[in-house]
């Protein structure tokens, strides 16, 4: 049963501990980065558990090499660290030879925030998703990571988890999936289907009681298997839908609302799209994490008055058409 | 095992010849820098220092050996296939329609470990290759051939440190050391001398040969399996880009270039009559 104090990434690390002490093909390579629940796999899996030090293209090349010696390998280091830095490595030795190696980054989207953009990762889900072969998991609440641990480890080919690192509330503890789905209907509406990933589920569902109040009824799609995405499923939970808004914590180039784009355009659906993200720059503003969404715009207040504004006037145009 | 070296040369010729007409072939291919290489391949596979059964590409006995300057493809495949890897009449067909062997190695091909050609990753492969035979306490060798120049990648230095922090003293690098690059000899574009000085400040034990020396490589790796050192070894073998042809040798220009005209002439009887 899942602790729900514990942190995202600690709750993966805990099962994958009990994976990697019955299967000794398991093996962790860090960056020099570590984790609480990484201590006792450090030391009670000593054969199992290397450090590169701060050296990520090296990283991924040894879990390759690893990987093509039939072992079932984890990286770990800070999440622009693990896909930005190395992602050549990623996509030669890893996506062409489509290796059994699960990319595991910690900070996702803003949760690294006064550390500034060097440490912000709203690029990743963009360059991951252009590699053939990778599959990306988002959690959204630490039950959903522990339960990546075990889909990581039976799936073929690399993965790429990206953690949160702040304490997030708990959803799925009393949701019964084995998360094979890739994505959840939260909860039905009938005016607009937010769709949102990671840490931004839990504001979606904050925002769907403000949305209440402006009488507007919507609806949640935790979508945290970014790739593959399952499009029928996708396409007949928004089905009645007229519109949709994505709500990501990530550039909105090549992110979740390009994602949901993609698949609406690629199916000839006619549903109007609303895509709320991080816009075209870096932020180098401090003040903590709820500062940063002010300023991007994803704060609850913001997200409900650009949401309610779109809405009026899309009810307007529909009217009019 | 006694040591043929007659034969060994003519099999460099013959080798040499078939980097020559697959490049005609198909109108590509980097021919100097597969001849800079080309007695080091035929001394690791020809001369009884790797372990391997054709007839099992994946046999878990056999030594791994990755071509990490992948560019240098053309060069070991005419060994692979002599050795009945794959059949040779595959040579001809070299990057042509259906063809699975392409400018730069990978894994689809026969006795291939790894995709390379991106410089700067097989000596990390070969790390992770080496780490999983110690923990299995495998006996088999894992050996890695890189350029000079693409040792200007910052990847090779990562993991030089990680090979020597961890003592993997089953892995051999082996630098074939023409001294060009693409555009410019090494020592005047990026200084890489004092090179072996460099590989041993990163722990490792380094030998340095005459590349085109069959007498000199077997030195190398005399005792291989046995060595006492914990220390993974670097063979610096020095070596000229475009060896057998004379106008080849030593020329920037020919980097990526295939001859035509007088020049194939030329070159086929400077290579002399494949065997």
């Amino acid at each position: 049963m899942t602790n729900v104090n514990i942190q995202i990434r600690d709750a993966f690390f805990n099962a994958l501990y009990t994976i990697a002490k019955k299967d000794k093909r398991v093996i962790l390579v860090t960056a020099d980065c570590g984790a609480p629940s990484l201590d006792r796999f450090r030391e009670e899996l000593r054969g199992q558990y290397y450090t590169v030090g701060i050296a990520e293209q090296n990283m991924i090349s040894v879990a390759a090499g690893l990987a093509l010696e039939g072992r079932i390998v984890y990286v770990y280091a800070i999440a622009p660290f693990a896909t930005l830095r190395c992602y050549e490595q990623i996509k030669v030795d890893l996506c062409c030879m489509s290796l059994p190696v699960t990319i595991l980054g910690v900070g996702a989207g803003l949760a690294y925030d006064i550390m500034g953009p060097t440490h912000h990762t709203t690029e990743d889900i963009s360059i991951m998703r252009a590699l053939p072969n990778m599959t990306i998991f988002n959690p959204s609440d630490n039950v959903m990571a522990g339960a990546f641990a075990r889909l990581s480890y039976e799936l073929p080919g690399p993965k790429y988890v990206r953690f949160d690192r702040a304490g997030i509330p708990v959803i799925y503890d009393k949701i019964k999936t084995d998360f094979s789905a890739g994505m959840t209907e939260l909860k039905r509406g009938r005016d607009i289907c937010i769709v949102a990933t990671g840490v931004m589920t839990h504001t979606a569902l904050k925002a769907v009681k403000e949305l209440q109040r402006h009488s507007i009824n919507a609806g949640v799609i935790d979508l945290y298997r970014l790739k593959p995405v399952d499009e029928k499923m996708f396409l007949g939970l928004i089905s009645d839908y007229g519109h949709v808004v994505t709500l990501e914590e990530h550039l909105l180039a090549g992110g979740l609302g390009s994602i949901v784009s993609a698949i609406i355009s690629d199916n000839d659906k006619h549903v109007r799209l609303k895509r709320i993200g991080i816009c075209d720059k870096y932020n180098f503003e401090y003040g903590g994490r709820e500062r940063l969404h002010e300023l991007c715009r994803l704060d609850i207040k913001s997200l409900v008055d650009s949401i309610t504004r779109w809405f009026s006037a899309e009810k307007v145009l529909v009217g009019n058409e | 095992m006694s040591i043929d070296i007659k034969a060994l040369k003519d099999k460099a010729r013959w080798v040499r010849n078939q980097i020559l007409e697959m490049s005609l072939c198909a109108g590509s291919g980097h021919v100097t820098s597969s001849f800079s290489c080309t007695e080091l391949l035929v001394a690791l596979y020809h001369g009884g220092i790797l372990r391997f059964d054709p007839k099992d590409p994946k046999w878990s006995g056999r030594d791994r050996f990755i071509l990490s300057k992948g560019q240098s493809g053309i060069g070991l495949y005419p060994v692979l296939a002599d050795l009945g890897f794959f059949p040779v009449s595959e040579l001809r067909r070299f990057a042509q329609t259906d063809s699975f062997l392409g400018v730069h190695s990978e894994r689809h091909t026969p006795g291939i470990e790894a995709v390379t050609g991106s410089l700067g990753h097989g000596l990390g492969l070969g790390i992770g290759m080496a780490l999983a035979a110690k923990q299995d306490r495998k006996k088999h060798l894992t050996v890695v051939m890189l350029g000079d120049s693409e040792c200007y990648e910052g990847s090779n230095w990562e993991a030089a440190m990680f090979a020597s922090h961890n003592k993997l003293n089953n892995l051999v690098g082996i630098i074939d050391r023409n001294g060009m690059g693409v555009l410019d000899f090494t020592e005047r574009s990026l200084k890489l001398e004092p090179f072996g000085d460099k590989w041993r400040s990163f722990g490792w034990d380094v030998k340095s040969i005459d590349g085109h020396s069959f007498s000199e490589i077997f030195a190398a790796f005399k005792n291989i399996r046995n060595r006492r050192s914990t220390k993974p070894l670097m063979i610096i073998a020095e070596t000229v880009k475009g060896k057998g042809v004379s106008f080849m040798e030593h020329k920037l220009l020919w980097h990526y270039r295939v001859p035509a005209g007088k020049e194939i002439e030329i070159a086929r009887k400077e290579l002399g009559r494949a065997i």
